[in-house]
């Protein structure tokens, strides 16, 4: 389980470096686009790549925050109590947040599968073939889920063993406040 | 089937369920039992067109914008600035850690990074001058809720993209309450120190050349901040590109006047992608929840709903803002909004009330609650930056500012053009 969740980790490392690059080129395409438009050069697609850009980069760094522990919880009754307890409510809050992310990509399958069967453009000037951009997006949800999952069998396997210490690594409380320090 | 929601909502977030797992669980729900048609089947396309969107890239922008000044150790020269030029006022470095905070949390958009910031340079200056540190600790906590106000927003960000209305106009409107504010933080930390000096620590004088380069210091700061909202205000740019470029001047400001390093770029990048990522999840669930609520007729049950209750238009506006009150103690900013946003805005719309208007008050009503217990996020960020002395400490020293914001929203009620004076002029150009 622990190799699981290192590859999990290594994978990310690579996904978040990635998507990084992209958000830095989207900015980078952002102020090239009006820099153009000052001299009439404008080519008119930045609003829909930037859109893509924003598609693609949340559903592959979803997996990443989980893993982080980033997805906002409300702790108000976890913080009062005991450490079986608190077990429970991560297993619960994991398990719940791998079906909802489940079925999530399971509906995302046919929006790619219509676009692929139609090979569909979207309706812009730059008629960009939708698989392009729709394949990837559709990847991050289902990275998302693995990660989910895998996540979902360690916390259940902490739980029976009891190592609320263990559990709390993967699944405990929400990290946000640590790491703005 | 408010009832219904109301109280599944509050069960599963205490459940401890991440909050944008909760909205999808109730969007299923409301889907399941009060829709006509199964609209499930919509969830891919609804995900896809919500997160594709050219208006949220604002969102990883501005943070990006804000982990880039904070890293590079721009904030603490800003403090350092800022001391300089206040601390002659009685209270002194606590005009400092309002202002930094206000100034701060402006450009970078994140009230929980700039409070973290603030009380990290703050804290050890305090104890040598000797002040009070419940009112010290507390103005940092209050100081940094001021960013969600003042543009660029995220939190406004947020409200636009889910009430469809103009992000540009929500930066203007939060405009003058979010400088009213803060002019009233640094008043009621002037007479508390007038009246009570021991409380304010030793006031310093600096001579008049260390002012003039501290307000040059400042300057680069301030231009950032005046090019964002400037360039969105006056049309040049939409949210999106004012934010891009003020990515490219924070590296320019973080370059000349902080330090920069490939790992430090690195770092606040990947930081922007997990905070983006925390905050679509909750987006993505409530455009869901919305979109099933609204299928599902929730505008007009509402309406039966308070009319059944008897209850005037601002009878009604006092049980709104009375339960964000109560719902704050326990639940932080951004969620508090997004969850609430489904139910209470077609409630507003549906009362006549200005949209713009509200989401102002709105957005006073989730400062308080960071800074209100038992769940008050940034009381919690300075506590555990100054690692002494009790939470309570802190949760005192905010109290004073928990005064000028609920006087804050009794002025917008009053007042409604203190925020729509601007927007409306937008508008009318």
């Amino acid at each position: 389980m622990e190799r699981l969740i290192s590859w999990v980790d290594r994978v990310n490392r690579w996904v978040v470096s990635s998507l990084g690059l992209l958000l830095w080129a989207g900015v980078a395409l952002v102020i090239v686009d009006i820099l153009l438009r000052q001299i009439n050069l404008s080519f008119g697609g930045t609003d829909e790549i930037s859109g893509y850009l924003m598609a693609v980069v949340t559903a592959w760094g979803m997996g990443y925050t989980l893993t982080k522990l980033g997805h906002i919880r409300i702790e108000i009754l976890r913080a009062r109590l005991g450490d079986r307890y608190k077990s429970l409510l991560d297993l619960i809050s994991i398990i719940t947040l791998t079906g909802v992310v489940s079925l999530i990509a399971t509906k995302a399958w046919p929006v790619v599968a219509t676009t692929l069967a139609n090979s569909s453009t979207a309706n812009t000037p730059l008629e960009t073939p939708l698989w392009i951009v729709q394949v990837p997006w559709f990847a991050g949800w289902v990275w998302f889920s693995i990660v989910s999952w895998i996540y979902s069998l360690a916390a259940i396997r902490f739980y029976v063993q009891a190592e609320s210490e263990k559990m709390s690594q993967i699944a405990g409380p929400t990290e946000s406040l640590e790491e703005g320090l | 089937m408010i009832a219904a929601l109301g109280i599944g909502l509050l069960a599963l977030l205490t459940l401890s369920i991440p909050v944008g797992i909760v909205l999808f669980l109730l969007g299923i729900g409301v889907d399941h039992f009060y829709s006509f048609f199964p609209l499930i089947k919509a969830l891919g396309r609804m995900i896809w067109s919500s997160s594709n969107s050219a208006t949220l890239i604002a969102i990883p922008f501005f943070v990006l914008l804000g982990e880039v000044l904070v890293r590079s150790g721009v904030a603490a020269s800003t403090y350092s600035a800022l001391d300089k030029l206040f601390s002659w006022l009685p209270g002194g470095l606590v005009h400092a850690n309002i202002a930094t905070s206000t100034l701060f949390s402006a450009t970078s958009g994140s009230s929980v990074a700039t409070a973290a910031t603030v009380s990290t340079v703050a804290m050890p200056q305090a104890k040598a001058l000797n002040y009070d540190p419940r009112l010290f600790s507390g103005a940092i906590a209050a100081g940094g809720t001021l960013g969600i106000m003042i543009p660029p927003s995220i939190n406004l960000i947020v409200y636009g993209f889910l009430t469809q209305s103009s992000i540009p106009q929500l930066f203007l409107a939060g405009l003058l309450p979010g400088l009213i504010l803060a002019l009233g933080f640094i008043l009621i930390t002037a007479l508390i120190c007038y009246y009570k000096p021991h409380l304010g620590g030793a006031r310093r004088l600096f001579s008049l050349d260390e002012r003039i380069r501290a307000v040059f210091a400042l300057l680069p700061i301030l231009l950032l901040f005046a090019a964002i909202v400037g360039s969105i205000y006056l049309g040049i740019a939409t949210p999106t590109e004012a934010a891009a470029v003020g990515v490219f001047g924070a590296v320019v400001i973080a370059a000349s006047f902080g330090e920069i390093s490939r790992s430090i770029l690195h770092e606040s990048v990947i930081g922007t992608i997990k905070v983006t990522s925390m905050i679509m999840l909750i987006i993505l669930g409530a455009s869901f929840l919305n979109f099933t609520l609204a299928s599902a007729g929730l505008g007009q049950k509402l309406d039966s709903f308070f009319t059944g209750l008897g209850l005037s238009t601002y009878g009604t506006l006092a049980v709104i803002i009375l339960m964000y009150i109560v719902l704050g103690m326990f639940i932080e900013t951004l969620s508090l909004m997004v969850v609430t946003i489904p139910i209470v805005v077609p409630l507003i719309i549906a009362l006549d009330f200005n949209v713009i208007w509200f989401g102002i008050l709105m957005i006073v009503l989730v400062e308080m609650a960071l800074i209100t217990p038992p769940v008050g996020l940034n009381l919690y960020v300075v506590q555990s930056a100054r690692k002494e002395g009790k939470l309570a400490e802190v949760m005192i020293g905010a109290a004073p500012y928990v005064l000028v914001m609920a006087l804050m929203i009794i002025l917008l009620i009053l007042i409604p053009d203190i925020a729509l004076y601007l927007p409306e002029k937008l508008a009318n150009r």
